[in-house]
């Protein structure tokens, strides 16, 4: 293979075959089997039922599975080779598969597929998660038709997520992404997404393909990168987000994935974001609301304790990090006990601006203070928690709602904090 | 020359032509045989060896003569009798075959014979129509002119009966089951075939017979008039041809070969439409998968293959999925769709774009079948669709740029159609004479077309194997026949393709191109790498040097 060339001889060949596409969807997969098979399944069903005279292929990134996953992608192909009597398509429809090198991670296999769709000069490509368990045909149309109806350059996706699912999101990404790039986007870093073929030709042009947004987090990173860019964006209403039970989630990994990229994203994008540009519009297609309330245990307890303990255990780095009335006021929370609780939205906010102009300012090492943002996040989510035990939906939106404006108003502290005056 | 080899008509290609409209000796605006006979050299020279004439019966003309009203003469406004005989010698003489068309399912209701079996309840010829107090027999049968006829049953005020009518009600169906109508047909059949003509093309065969419970279409009993007629055919004249016009799906048509003992040859009507959705969709799939659906046929038999005729290009069997699609992509303008189908000519259908109507004549030419030109699409004749029911397509034959396109002598206003008069189709800027003068126009590739088609025997008589290359814009596939082989490829796209062929099978052989006879490189071990232009197509003679 070309060292220059992240695309395999194998794969370019597949590509070669496939020819000019109208759509792409991408599947990034590593060790997907049980979900993923359901997945291109639904996929191909969504493609045959609202865009059967559309060029499609399906492309699968995977990481180095050794479970079958491809196997199980490539058999959603749809050919005069292997001809399927219960299926009625006018056209081919490839699913191709593709093992990328130095997975896995997410974004190598966003930019394989996203070079793949620069190839086949894709007019749209969505990406769909392979353990979305709950995905259906009609997510494909809800995901491409404002890109190729409406010519809209980004479409991301709403969910309705039981209320203590997300709380990374809801307690941080969305609230300040909206807050400092003035976009109401309920799904910053998506799994499932779609965008037009020259907004996805940029992202692959970017120059982050070696850095940290380039391995992790890369979907989070074009987000912003559009928010940026002022791109046309659309929001759809998917439904039900449920993924298959995996490993715990690891919390350290996933804040560098999000506040890790988030940061890195204002500190490249400063000028974008500091003036006083107008709120950029993101209309919601059939959006409905996002909050289920199915029965859900969720161990409130651990996260005080850890809060306390993180709070004691890094008091050297918040001293670095943070100003001395915020740290402060975490130091008293800590100490209360778990039944007095409360970590307000004010202080959260704070807390998060002054990571982020620490990020900025790069007090101490930048991967350093994403992870001392972990503790601390535990304590919001307790908070969250507790707040939101008995709450019905709309309370739980509300509640979101009411943090997103305390992100909004506290917006110029940010900016004062950027400037080194806090 | 009807007796000098059986399979004539394996290695036909013919050429479709209406009498009314090829050209016009006596300047009365409409054309006759005189005037098809003095063309005939055009036709040897484009190297056709077959004509089918469409119906020139004496008719009132309501369906383009396809409503017969004397079988045994000929519309004096084509001539005469004597004229058709010096025609098909004068045909016969260049080699070329010429096949007629001939009627069965119904006459005119101007015919004698209907006007007999109308004029009361118990003429002797009664019998020979279908009749019936009501109009609710045969319920499960579909209506083919759908943009025309409400009912298959036409009240007839005269003997106050209904009578049965597949297709326009001034149609009505003859009834089989009346022995002495076949008798009679045989007899009709028979009179040309003691003038020469080499075939026929049996008009609306799959409706000769009706039955209750059925949908009347493809009944055994239909089969046994075919079954009959062909004994007496071979008995009688040897070495003459049927040729079926049933359009049904494979499976059904695979009946009308019989055992090699109904129809030599059955037009291949699902293929038709699909060549023009894989063009369109610039993907393979609707061709292979009506190719992997069509069974195979008696060594004797033979396929029929066509891009247009002097119909709508039908779509009735399709999908509905399919049909939605073809009509979005060649008939946006509902006038340009008739019944089930869309009334336009091969150019006008192809954009007028050269690459496309090349690469749809290779395929007519390579794909196992005999092929049928319409008369008109060799030059790239365009359509008027102004002109109602599915007469657009059959407008004068266009020769030169000079008065009424060299057609007729007569005055404009006394054609039988008005000519194509647009800058586009019109005939100053289509017509054979300027396409003589030039080596590439489309007229001259036609003739090379042809040309190399008849160079062997390979692409009318060879079996075909179809290649699945990973590329699905390329169709390929190998002819075979004794020990020769050819490589055909076909790009569907409007974009370059690049193709790998597996063709390790036939490693060492090197690869011919026929057109230019220049060679490419010999076959290997690896996948055989070919690119093509957008719509390019490749004829290659594989051989073991």
């Amino acid at each position: 293979m070309p060292e220059t060339s992240t695309l395999s001889d194998d794969f370019v060949r597949e590509l070669i075959n496939v020819g000019e596409v109208d759509i792409l969807v991408g599947v990034p997969t590593y060790n997907d089997a049980r979900t993923v098979g359901q997945v291109v399944q639904a996929v191909r069903a969504g493609l045959l039922q609202y865009f059967p005279r559309e060029r499609a292929v399906i492309i699968n990134a995977d990481g180095g599975s050794r479970d079958g996953t491809q196997d199980l992608v490539r058999a959603a192909s749809i050919s005069d080779l292997s001809v399927t009597p219960d299926i009625h398509a006018l056209r081919t429809l490839h699913s191709i598969s593709t093992h990328y090198e130095g997975g896995p991670a997410s974004g190598l296999a966003l930019r394989s597929i996203l070079a793949a769709a620069d190839l086949l000069q894709a007019k749209a490509c969505a990406i769909v998660a392979p353990d979305s368990t709950t995905v259906e045909p009609i997510w494909i149309d809800r995901l491409l038709r404002p890109l190729l109806r409406d010519s809209r350059d980004l479409v991301l996706p709403v969910y309705r997520r039981h209320k203590f699912e997300g709380l990374l999101i809801r307690n941080l990404v969305y609230p300040m992404t909206r807050a400092i790039f003035k976009c109401s986007a309920h799904e910053p870093y998506p799994t499932d997404f779609a965008f037009s073929g020259p907004l996805g030709s940029r992202f692959l042009g970017q120059d982050i393909w070696t850095q940290d947004q380039g391995l992790h987090g890369t979907e989070l990173w074009i987000v912003l990168s559009a928010l940026v860019e002022r791109c046309k964006i659309t929001q759809s209403f998917l439904g039900v987000k449920t993924r298959s039970e995996s490993a715990p989630a690891d919390l350290v990994k996933a804040m560098r994935e999000s506040a890790g990229v988030l940061f890195a994203s204002l500190e490249t994008n400063f000028l974008a974001w500091s003036d006083s540009r107008d709120a950029l519009e993101a209309p919601c297609t059939g959006c409905e609301t996002t909050v289920s309330l199915e029965h859900s245990r969720l161990n409130r307890k651990r996260l005080h304790q850890m809060f306390a303990f993180g709070v004691s255990e890094l008091e050297p780095v918040f001293l670095s990090i943070l100003t001395p009335p915020t740290h402060d006021e975490l130091k008293r929370l800590a100490r209360l006990p778990e039944e007095k609780f409360l970590y307000p939205e004010e202080l959260w906010v704070r807390t998060v601006y002054e990571f982020a102009a620490a990020y900025h300012k790069a007090v101490i090492g930048r991967d350093h203070i994403v992870q001392a943002l972990v503790p601390l996040f535990r304590g919001r989510a307790f908070t969250f928690l507790t707040e939101n035990r008995d709450a019905s939906a709309e309370e739980v939106e509300t509640n979101i709602e009411s943090l997103c404006q305390a992100f909004e108003r506290q917006r110029p502290y940010l900016l004062e904090a950027w400037d080194g005056r806090k | 020359m009807a007796a000098q080899d059986g399979l004539w008509y394996k290695d036909a290609i013919i050429y479709q032509v209406h009498v009314r409209a090829f050209y016009d000796s006596s300047g009365d605006g409409n054309g006759d045989f005189r005037g098809l006979a003095q063309k005939l050299d055009y036709l040897q020279e484009l190297g056709v060896n077959a004509i089918w004439l469409m119906p020139f019966f004496p008719s009132p003309l309501r369906d383009d003569g396809y409503d017969i009203s004397d079988y045994r003469s000929v519309n004096p406004t084509y001539g005469s009798l004597d004229d058709f005989k010096a025609f098909l010698n004068a045909a016969h003489q260049r080699g070329i075959r010429v096949v007629i068309e001939m009627v069965l399912n119904h006459t005119s209701d101007q015919h004698p014979w209907f006007q007999e079996s109308r004029s009361s309840r118990d003429n002797p010829r009664r019998n020979w129509y279908v009749w019936s107090d009501t109009d609710t027999k045969y319920k499960g049968t579909r209506i083919i002119f759908l943009d025309t006829e409400l009912s298959n049953w036409a009240w007839d005020p005269v003997s106050k009966q209904y009578y049965w009518h597949r297709f326009f009600s001034h149609q009505p169906d003859l009834n089989y089951d009346d022995p002495k109508v076949l008798e009679e047909m045989w007899d009709v059949m028979r009179f040309w075939l003691n003038w020469g003509v080499d075939g026929f093309r049996l008009d609306a065969v799959p409706y000769l017979v009706e039955r209750e419970g059925t949908n009347c279409e493809n009944l055994p009993e239909t089969h046994g008039v075919i079954k009959d007629l062909r004994k007496r055919l071979d008995k009688e004249f040897p070495g003459r041809m049927l040729l079926a016009e049933a359009n049904q799906w494979p499976s059904d048509l695979l009946s009308y070969f019989g055992k090699g003992d109904e129809f030599h040859m059955a037009f291949h009507f699902p293929l038709m439409p699909r060549m023009f959705m894989g063009l369109k969709l610039e993907d393979r799939k609707p061709i292979t998968e009506i190719m992997k659906q069509t069974p195979t046929i008696p060594d004797i038999c033979q396929w029929c293959l066509f891009l247009r005729n002097h119909d709508e290009l039908t779509l009735e069997m399709v999908t509905d999925m399919e049909r939605d699609y073809m009509y979005d992509e060649y008939a946006k303008e509902k006038a340009y769709r008739l019944n089930l189908g869309i009334r336009r000519r091969l150019a006008p259908l192809l954009d007028n774009d050269r690459r496309k109507i090349e690469l749809m004549n290779g395929m007519l030419m390579s794909l196992p079948g005999t092929p049928i030109i319409y008369y008109g699409d060799e030059i790239g004749m365009g359509d008027n669709v102004n002109l109602g029911d599915r007469n657009g397509v059959r407008t004068p034959m266009q020769w030169n740029g000079s008065w009424n396109g060299g057609f007729s002598d007569a005055d404009p206003e006394m054609l039988y159609s008005p000519l194509m008069l647009n800058p586009v189709y019109g005939y100053q800027a289509i017509n054979v004479y300027s396409q003589k003068r030039f080596d590439h126009s489309l007229l001259s590739w036609m003739k090379q077309l042809i040309r190399v088609r008849k160079a062997s025997s390979v692409l009318s008589r060879g079996s075909i194997q179809f290649l699945y290359p990973a590329n699905h814009r390329v169709l390929a596939y190998l002819r075979k026949f004794g020990n020769e082989t050819v490589l055909v490829v076909n790009n569907l796209s409007s974009k370059a393709q690049a193709v790998e062929l597996d063709l390790k099978d036939y490693r060492g052989n090197i690869l011919t191109e026929m057109f230019g006879r220049n060679i490419f490189p010999r076959i290997g071990e690896l996948p055989y790498l070919l690119t093509l232009g957008p719509y390019q197509f490749y004829w290659f003679r594989l051989r073991r040097i």
